[in-house]
């Protein structure tokens, strides 16, 4: 590693607080023996340097003009407000003022003098300079993390998605913590639920003893959190049912529905939505801003219903029932969870658009004599994306909870349904790891987004670039 | 070539003087959504298996047919008339009497177009007279009228509420002084000024909001304050006349007001025991006149039981609305004011509950402290913190950097002064938007959680409970499951329209 490169990204990095603290964490061993050998070459210098600099002063009589000239300031505008002029609160705030000023005072004093460029080099580029030392290069091959994260920093994207993930980490750790407390402090009692109302408080005893419920609180948190991360959920209340398998089992199927309505909704909501804003004002803008707003306001569940009575039970052409090994049982669920989102896709494609097309951009394209095709597409669309692909991001979670009730319509055994079932024990594990695993993807999904900005607009691209 | 370009001036003048008469172009609105009301209910009154009709829906139908007609046909007449002599006549006005009466048939469309056609202007002239009183009672008087029609269904049943004439005659009375207050409104109110024998209309106004109508509140306080303040124009009544412009929105309004009247009215008119008692001779009925929309498998009046399912709705909707923009907008307030660290722990800590989407959070919480109203309310609200919080964040921090906020500070305002008096106030338009489309969505999330079983209690006649019930006999009686989930589609658009329209009157840009 060049030296001058680890140099500059150590000194970045040392300026912001929480890489500070992972810094001298990952490092330690070497911060430890910089800072020993810091202290020994200049502690006490300055501050030497500073007593003696206020004591001249002092002397010179300037901390007694500083209090008459403030106590002259702090009363006029005190006046001014209608506040007492003197008494303790006032003394205590000059004093307050008098010493602020006093310092800056010294301080500027102190600056001025040659000893002070001495005694002022930082610990951070007294660190740096160790790297000089061969030997100390050499040492410091036992702090590799302390590398990976130095070469983390310096690369703009891998920065950003690692503060991203570190950002994604504590909300995992806020719903863990969020969802176990609600569950925790339930009034349900599960082992009542199970066992039945006339189970002999013995037995009670033995379910809490064996689920670990009757741990106290923190205990029990802790151990929810090492579980999740550790995918070790342990058993189900209801019939032992491996917790993890369970969930794995029921995720990849919740994820096709939502992973097909979503590409469906997309594919027909933004060529939709491109039409009726370049036809602003027609009869099909109306139409289908009409179909829009019908589709944000229909329940779900309803629709479902609708196209079961008219596609299964009224002519038979699709099945109303989902069939893993027959696609076109996915027709009508993924009609019914895409609905939400491609309306409000196609509203959010309209609005931006009609945004951008006024635009003095677009007029100045138009006037260079470009296509209509190549304006819409490149240069209006490209710039409507943003806000396009933020609905669809957040509209993600809102599908994956969603699916909870269309599944329970086209009884699809998926993770929504599975959480529904279990809650009305309710089936602490299940509900908990369902929660949380749903709460990871949406973040996983948010993250994904994230990044995608930055390759759809350049202002965010160089705001990475740039720290 | 110039020939074309004459002809494309032609048109936008056309088109610019046509959009000086709202009567135009509410009245094509009129009769192009009777057409497609009459179109649906013909496509649902086919049946596809036998290719026979069902005469009941094809004669509501066709009464959806008529209007639309005759819209479509006094719609050529005031064009061609505002074309060739500026003006709407006197005898094509009176034909908006015929188009009023056409509101009976619950079609507001027809009704709308048809007070706004007899009020073409002074003399059929050049439409700026239309004042915001006119508009603000004729709504009212639509409004109560639909109530009433609505309300009188129960003749039919075998047994109604002891106050039901009461309740009806009580509504007739109303309705007549509305549309008093729509004839003196259009002979005493003005642009900025009203005359002061105005005032006991607006007294009387606001004591007839009782019955849950908005329009006649709203009615009563522009009165009042134009009376107040006569000659200056007030921001917020600016704001209404422009949302009044928008057909749509203000149809939305009408039929969110209709509801909450209709839910308030209920107490006198209907009889709560229909709607729960159970009743085994009448087990799954079709729609009939005694039960419009069937009955479910317990004997009860599905029509009832939907209308009493509105008020649930309503209140669940506005409940979990009103609390998270109290907390979530106090949050974003502070998050957006103080900056720094406030911001972060405040935003991280939202992140969080955003995170869980937000139909899966309240079935946890309402699966963990039991299955009621109240919980359901808290389990809504808390999930929508974050989108408000994040709303009032960002006005909170587009208004912070203006100069009178800065003023404030200078004058030793505090900073929970600056907040509440200063800041607040002024970011409140993008919340009052999301808080319109808000109650539609919760009360969307409310009816898919009643059917989960995890809503309202089951007993209690909520449109998700109704649809629940109606979903297990899909097969043989979908009436059950149709008709509450119209309800639910149909308050839910209402509310969708409406902040639509609101966003549009509260933009600045659109002035």
């Amino acid at each position: 590693m060049e030296s001058g490169f680890l140099k500059k990204n150590l000194l970045k990095m040392y300026s912001l607080a929480l890489y500070r603290f992972f810094l001298v964490i990952l490092g330690f061993p070497l911060f430890a023996f910089a800072f020993v050998k810091y202290t020994l070459q200049y502690k006490g210098k300055f501050s030497r340097n500073k007593d003696e600099a206020a004591r001249r002063l002092r002397d010179a009589g300037e901390y007694s003009r500083l209090e008459t000239e403030i106590r002259g300031q702090l009363e006029r505008k005190n006046s001014f407000f209608n506040k007492a002029v003197s008494g303790d609160k006032f003394d205590a705030e000059l004093k307050k003022i008098v010493k602020e000023r006093f310092d800056e005072l010294t301080d500027l004093e102190v600056s001025g003098s040659a000893a002070y460029s001495e005694s002022r080099t930082s610990f951070i580029s007294f660190f740096c300079g160790l790297f000089d030392n061969k030997v100390f290069l050499a040492c410091s091959v036992i702090c590799v993390l302390m590398y990976v994260f130095v070469l983390v920093f310096a690369n703009p994207y891998v920065k950003h998605i690692f503060e991203r993930l570190v950002m994604m980490f504590f909300v995992i750790f806020g719903v863990t913590i969020l969802v176990f407390t609600i569950l925790h402090f339930s009034p349900m009692d599960p082992a009542k639920n199970i066992l039945g109302m006339y189970a002999v408080p013995e037995q009670v005893e033995e379910f809490n003893r064996v689920y670990g419920l009757d741990r106290p609180y923190h205990e029990q948190l802790l151990d929810t959190f090492k579980n999740i991360l550790t995918f070790n959920l342990g058993k189900s209340f209801v019939g032992s049912e491996d917790v993890l398998g369970a969930i794995m089992r029921r995720f990849p199927v919740t994820l096709t529905v939502t992973f097909w309505s979503l590409l469906i909704a997309v594919a027909i909501a933004i060529p939709a939505g491109i039409f009726s804003s370049i036809k602003q004002y027609s009869v099909f803008d109306y139409v289908f801003m009409l179909f829009a707003l019908l589709g944000l306001s229909i329940p779900n569940f309803w629709l479902g219903y609708m196209l079961v009575l008219n596609f299964s039970i009224n002519s038979h052409w699709l099945n109303a029932v989902y069939d893993v090994n027959n696609w076109t049982t996915l027709i009508m669920p993924c009609i019914v969870l895409g609905t939400g989102l491609s309306a409000s896709v196609a509203r959010m494609t309209r609005s931006s658009m009609l945004e951008v097309i006024k635009s003095d951009y677009i007029v100045t394209a138009r006037a260079k004599g470009l296509s209509q095709p190549k304006i819409i597409l490149r240069h209006v669309l490209g710039n409507a994306m943003i806000p396009i692909v933020t609905v669809v991001g957040l509209q993600f979670g809102g599908m994956l909870g969603g699916a909870a009730v269309t599944e329970k319509v086209f009884n699809i055994s998926g993770i929504g349904s599975y959480i529904v079932d279990k809650q009305f024990i309710p089936d602490i594990p299940i509900v908990l790891a369902g929660t949380v695993y749903v709460a990871v993807i949406v973040s996983v999904v948010n993250l994904f987004v994230d990044i995608l900005y930055a390759f759809l607009d350049p202002r965010i691209k160089s705001k990475i670039k740039s720290y | 070539m110039k020939n074309d370009s004459k002809k494309l001036y032609e048109q936008r003048e056309n088109k610019r003087r046509l959009n000086a008469f709202p009567a135009y172009n509410s009245l094509n609105l009129a009769a192009g959504a009777s057409l497609g009301i009459c179109l649906f209910l013909l496509f649902c009154a086919f049946d596809f298996k036998t290719g026979a009709l069902n005469t009941a829906l094809t004669g509501v139908s066709m009464v959806y047919l008529a209007p639309a007609v005759l819209a479509f046909l006094v719609a050529l007449r005031i064009k061609r008339e505002i074309l060739l002599r500026g003006k709407v006549e006197n005898s094509t006005r009176r034909m908006g009497f015929a188009l009023i009466l056409f509101a009976l048939s619950f079609n507001v469309f027809c009704g709308v177009a048809g007070f706004t056609l007899i009020n073409s202007g002074e003399g059929g002239r050049v439409d700026k007279a239309r004042s915001v009183e006119y508009t603000l009672s004729f709504y009212a008087a639509l409004v109560s009228i639909s109530t009433i029609v609505i309300s009188s269904f129960n003749v039919f049943k075998p047994y109604f509420s002891g106050w039901f004439f009461y309740g009806i005659g009580l509504l007739l009375l109303i309705s007549a002084f509305y549309l008093t207050a729509a004839f003196l409104s259009n002979k005493w109110a003005r642009d900025k000024t009203v005359d002061k024998r105005m005032l006991p209309v607006a007294v009387i106004s606001l004591l007839t909001a009782v019955t849950g109508n908005l329009f006649a509140l709203f009615l009563g306080i522009v009165i009042i304050t134009k009376i107040r303040y006569s000659g200056k124009s007030i921001e917020w009544i600016d704001i209404t006349k422009r949302l009044f412009r928008n057909n749509m929105s203000m149809i939305g309004m009408f039929v969110v007001t209709f509801l909450l009247s209709l839910s308030v009215c209920s107490v006198l008119t209907f009889d709560y025991s229909v709607a729960t008692d159970n009743n085994y001779q009448a087990m799954l009925l079709g729609p009939s006149l005694m039960f419009p929309f069937g009955t479910d498998e317990f004997g009860r009046c599905v029509f009832t039981r939907i209308v009493f399912g509105a008020r649930i709705s309503l209140i669940v909707g506005v409940a979990s609305t009103a609390l998270p923009i109290v907390l979530g907008g106090l949050l974003g307030a502070v998050a957006g004011h103080y900056g720094s660290k406030a911001d972060n722990v405040i935003m991280r800590a939202l992140d969080v509950l955003y995170a869980v989407p937000g139909i899966l959070l309240a079935i946890v919480i309402i699966s963990a402290f039991g299955t009621n109203t109240m919980n359901l309310i808290l389990a809504l609200s808390i999930g929508a913190i974050p989108m408000y919080a994040r709303t009032m964040r960002a006005s909170v921090l587009s208004v912070s950097n203006n100069e009178f906020i800065e003023a404030a500070r200078a004058c030793g305002a505090k900073n929970y002064q600056i907040i509440l008096k200063h800041i607040v106030p002024n970011s409140f338009a993008p919340i009052i938007v999301r808080a319109t489309l808000g109650i539609g969505s919760a009360a969307l999330s409310t009816s898919s959680l009643s059917f989960l079983g995890l809503g309202v209690e089951p007993h209690i006649p909520e449109w998700g409970n109704i649809l629940k019930t109606g979903s297990k006999y899909l097969e043989q009686h979908p009436n059950l499951a149709i008709f509450p989930g119209v309800a639910i589609v149909l308050i839910v658009l209402a509310f969708n329209y409406f902040g639509d329209g609101l966003r549009d009157a509260l933009d600045p840009k659109l002035k």
